[in-house]
Formats: C-alpha cells, sequence, structure tokens
C-alpha cells in the first residue's frame, strides 16, 4: 500500500500523507470507482442516444413494402390458349398465369432460390428460372428440377366469361 | 521550438513559405526515408491497388456530376454520360474497367502476402485492416453494379442481396435494411447510391490511412527470414541488403502505375462499358450473370442447397481474415509451409473452377 496517494490530475500534483488521506481513503476508491461508472454510463448513453436514431431511419416505412394487387385482369382465355403462360404485374409484384390442360393457374413469378421472375417456356411445357434453370410443374407449381427449395406460391385465379382474373389480398 | 539539427539555410519559394510556418520537413522526411529490404518482392500490388483506388475516386467525382440516383432518371443520365457527354463514354469505362482490375490486384495482393508469409509477427493488424479493405472494395463492386439501373444491374442486385438475404438470422432484416423495402427499388437504388458515394469512401479512406501506417511502421517484410521477437535470439540483421524506399521504390512503383494506366485506357478503348435495356421489374433476362468476381459464389449456388451455398462463402472469408491467429507457424518461405501453401492451392483451384463453370453455364 502507498504511503501517500496521489491526489492531483498534473504531474506535480499535491500529495496528501496518508495518514491524513486514511478515512477518506476507503470513499475516495468508491468515488473513484462511482465516477468511472457514471463515465460509462455516459458514453454508452451518448452512443445510443446518436445510434437509435441512425437505425430507426435506416428502417424502410411501412409504404415502402409495396401495394396489394387486389383483383387483377390477366388475360383472356383467347390471349392465353391452353398451352400458354405471361408474366404480369399484380400491384408491386409479378405473378405467371399458365392455361394447362386442367385449367387455368397463377403463380407468384419469384424464383423461390434467389428471387429471379420465372417465364413459361412453351417447348418446354414448364415455367422455368433463367437463372439457375430451376424448373416447375405448371399445372401445381411443385420443383421439378434444379435448385429452388420450395414451390412456387400458388394464388387464387378467377375465370369469369372468358376473363381470367388473379385475386390477392 | 528548438532543436538539435544543424541550421540549415532557409528555404525560398512556395515551398519555403510553406516549410518556414508548418515545418513538414522532417515529417515528410520522416515518411519516405525508410529502407526496405533488397530481396522484397511485393510486385508493387498495394501500391498499385492504391494508384486504382486514386483514379476511381476521380471517375467516380466526375461520374457523379452527370448522374441522377432515381430509377427514372437514372438509366438515362448514364446513356447521356456514355453517348452526350464528352469524354464521358471514356470516364465511365476507365471507372468500369478500374473497379475490375482493383478486384483483381487486391486479390493478387492478397495472394502475394499469404505466399511469401507477410501476415505473420508483427503484421497481423495489417492483414486484419487488408481483409476489411477487400472487402470494403467488394461492397464498391456490389453497390456501385446498381447504378446504370440496366437489366445486369437490376437482376444481379436481386440476386446478391437475395443471398444475403439467406444469411441464418440476421439475412431477413439485413435484406430489408440493404433494399430499403422486400424489393429491389427506387429506395434501393438510393441506399446503394449513397453508400457508394459517400459511405464507402469514407471507411475504405480511413482504413487505407491505418493500413499504410501500419505498414511504415513495421516496413516491407522480407519474404527469406521472419521478423525476429522480442526476447528470442534472431538473426543478425547488420549484413542484410536494404534499399532507400524513395526514390528507387517510388520510381519503381511509378513504373508500375504507368503501365497500368496504359492497360487501363487501352481496355476501356477496345471493350467500353456497355449498357442493357432499362431495368424491367417483370422480366428476368436470359443467362444472367454476376460480375466475374461474383461468379463462384453464383455457380456454388447451383449446386448446393442455399444455406450452404451463402454460410461456406462468409465461414471462409472468415477463417482467411483471422489467419494469422489460426497460423502459428513462423516459417515464411513456401517451401516449408506445404500444408498452408497445399490447402490455399486446393482453394483458389476450386474457386477458379467454379468461376469458369459459372461463366460458361
Amino acid at each position: 500500500m502507498p504511503s501517500e496517494i496521489e491526489q492531483g490530475t498534473s504531474g506535480g500534483g499535491t500529495t496528501i500523507p496518508a495518514a491524513e488521506a486514511g478515512g477518506r481513503e476507503s470513499r475516495g476508491f468508491g468515488r473513484r470507482r462511482f465516477i468511472r461508472y457514471l463515465m460509462s454510463f455516459s458514453i454508452v448513453s451518448s452512443l445510443a442516444i446518436v445510434v437509435t436514431p441512425i437505425i430507426g431511419f435506416l428502417i424502410p416505412t411501412k409504404s415502402a413494402s409495396g401495394t396489394a394487387g387486389g383483383r387483377v385482369l390477366a388475360g383472356t382465355l383467347e390471349t392465353l390458349p391452353v398451352g400458354t403462360g405471361a408474366v404480369i404485374a399484380v400491384g408491386s409484384k409479378p405473378a405467371i398465369v399458365v392455361s394447362t390442360a386442367t385449367g387455368v393457374k397463377a403463380y407468384s413469378a419469384i424464383c423461390t432460390h434467389l428471387g429471379c421472375i420465372v417465364l413459361w417456356d412453351e417447348a418446354a411445357g414448364a415455367i422455368i428460372c433463367p437463372c439457375h434453370d430451376g424448373r416447375f410443374n405448371p399445372a401445381t407449381g411443385a420443383v421439378v428440377s434444379g435448385p429452388p427449395p420450395a414451390p412456387l406460391a400458388p394464388l387464387a385465379t378467377a375465370v369469369e366469361g372468358n376473363e381470367i382474373y388473379i385475386v390477392t389480398g | 521550438m528548438t532543436t538539435d539539427a544543424p541550421t540549415r539555410a532557409p528555404l525560398g519559394g512556395p515551398i519555403g513559405w510553406i516549410e518556414n510556418r508548418l515545418h513538414l520537413g522532417p515529417f515528410i522526411g520522416a515518411l519516405l526515408h525508410v529502407r526496405v529490404p533488397a530481396d522484397a518482392k511485393t510486385f508493387y500490388l498495394g501500391g498499385i491497388t492504391l494508384f486504382l483506388f486514386g483514379i476511381q475516386v476521380v471517375t467516380g467525382t466526375l461520374l457523379a456530376l452527370y448522374y441522377s440516383p432515381t430509377p427514372d432518371a437514372a438509366y438515362e443520365s448514364v446513356l447521356s454520360i456514355t453517348s452526350d457527354v464528352q469524354f464521358g463514354w471514356l470516364i465511365r469505362s476507365i471507372h468500369h474497367w478500374t473497379a475490375n482490375l482493383m478486384i483483381l490486384s487486391l486479390i493478387l495482393h492478397v495472394i502475394r502476402i499469404f505466399v511469401q508469409g507477410a501476415y505473420k509477427y508483427p503484421r497481423e493488424a495489417t492483414w486484419l485492416v487488408g481483409g476489411g479493405l477487400l472487402m470494403l472494395t467488394i461492397g464498391f463492386g456490389f453497390t456501385g453494379y446498381l447504378l446504370p439501373w440496366d437489366q445486369r444491374a437490376y437482376w444481379a442486385t436481386v440476386v446478391g442481396t437475395e443471398i444475403a438475404g439467406a444469411v441464418p438470422l440476421i439475412g431477413p432484416p439485413l435484406l430489408l435494411l440493404l433494399r430499403g423495402g422486400p424489393d429491389v427499388t427506387d429506395a434501393t437504388l438510393a441506399r446503394f447510391f449513397g453508400i457508394h458515394v459517400l459511405v464507402l469512401p469514407l471507411l475504405i479512406g480511413a482504413l487505407i490511412a491505418i493500413h499504410l501506417l501500419f505498414v511504415h511502421q513495421q516496413g516491407l517484410a522480407n519474404p527469406k527470414r521472419p521478423d525476429p521477437r522480442p526476447g528470442r535470439p534472431g538473426p543478425d540483421l547488420s549484413a542484410e541488403k536494404t534499399k532507400p524506399f524513395f526514390p528507387d521504390y517510388i520510381l519503381d512503383e511509378l513504373i508500375a502505375w504507368y503501365a497500368v494506366l496504359t492497360a487501363l485506357v487501352v481496355l476501356a478503348t477496345i471493350f467500353p462499358a456497355g449498357l442493357e435495356a432499362k431495368a424491367d421489374p417483370l422480366i428476368t433476362p436470359e443467362h444472367i450473370k454476376p460480375e466475374w468476381y461474383f461468379l463462384g459464389v453464383y455457380e456454388l449456388l447451383k449446386l448446393v442447397p442455399e444455406t450452404v451455398g451463402v454460410v461456406a462463402p462468409i465461414a471462409l472469408v472468415l477463417v482467411i481474415v483471422i489467419l494469422p491467429l489460426l497460423d502459428r507457424n513462423h516459417e515464411v518461405r513456401p517451401r516449408r509451409r506445404p500444408i498452408a501453401i497445399g490447402l490455399a492451392t486446393l482453394l483458389l483451384v476450386g474457386l477458379g473452377v467454379l468461376t469458369v463453370l459459372g461463366g460458361r453455364s
């Protein structure tokens, strides 16, 4: 234990003999620790004051989430005869409509692998993704081959007269 | 201020004017007048990368004067830079080619440091900062790629951010944060532009300064022997051949920069940066491919499940960054490090094969 306790802040700071400081030593140590905690708290809270609004600012707003489609005219039975398909916009999202022997089907056109937009390949008779050549069954949306981990998300369709609608939301 | 240095005749002219007021002479002298090992073979790659970064700052600033970062105007502004603005095609093509060469020279720089064991004691922190520089440079490539807002740019960003979104745990919020929403939209373009021209340049400027400070403090590594450690008997260094950094090394570096500049102008002239059709969120073009340095990961994602294809490259990068902590062998000569060199060769061949496969598919 040092015989003298440094009290000064500058190089040649004042020193107080240990005997005189004895009573204050334990209090002094507690005070220093308290001040250190206070300093740490100040630093952390100052950082939080700066970082919180920055992170909050960076989180996208709700309006950036795109619009719901509602009911969208995808085509007619004449423009989409059996064995054909097309990609159309439903709100801000792309959808693929295919006319199969078992009826008109619609799916989200966003490939479940890496988000590319699938297309209808008439020659192959399949929905294919141009990025990694993933193939989907037009009748069910199931993966036929390639790396997609899940089937295409199905969308509801309604045929009224000869008009084909995709119904979402 | 007092000094023991012999008094010199006061300098005249503008240099004297500055020197009499700021006394920068000793500071600049300390920066330039160091000696480097005569055996050091850097192939000038670090300096070349720095030079290329300088070119990017100049050409990028010029491009920003004409570029509009909105989906409605971005494509047309790039088209206008390329076809209307005087030397616009040249500035844009040089920016494009410099980006590619910068990644290439960084990769070669990392390979050089690895083969010569220059990441070992006492240069571990320099390697770590270098890892940060590599990631920031790739970040520049990724964010800059979207800015022309053509089909290639748009879909490379859709796939790239989708890959980021597949990172376990942090993926989904990371994807939202990067895109500024669930899809690649005007919000994404604004973010990428801000990151590309403000955030990354400030960060990379700071890291380059730290990296150069470390290199200056430690000097260049000798590829023939490890640095002596404190408290351990080391080789006698008094007989080691050295050469002055300035002007010898700097002059060689300058020649390398001229060669690189020539190559850039030739590449930009023969293969100018192109522009595809304007971005269409409803049509993914066939045979879409990312830039060459992402092809390996892109091909890997075709062959393995998504999580593996995303986690494996991240794990690999982390292992490379903390390499000085894992590799405790003091030896620097490649012939005496068969395991390290063997593993690195295997990795490079693997990446090369994936890249070639990705390029062909």
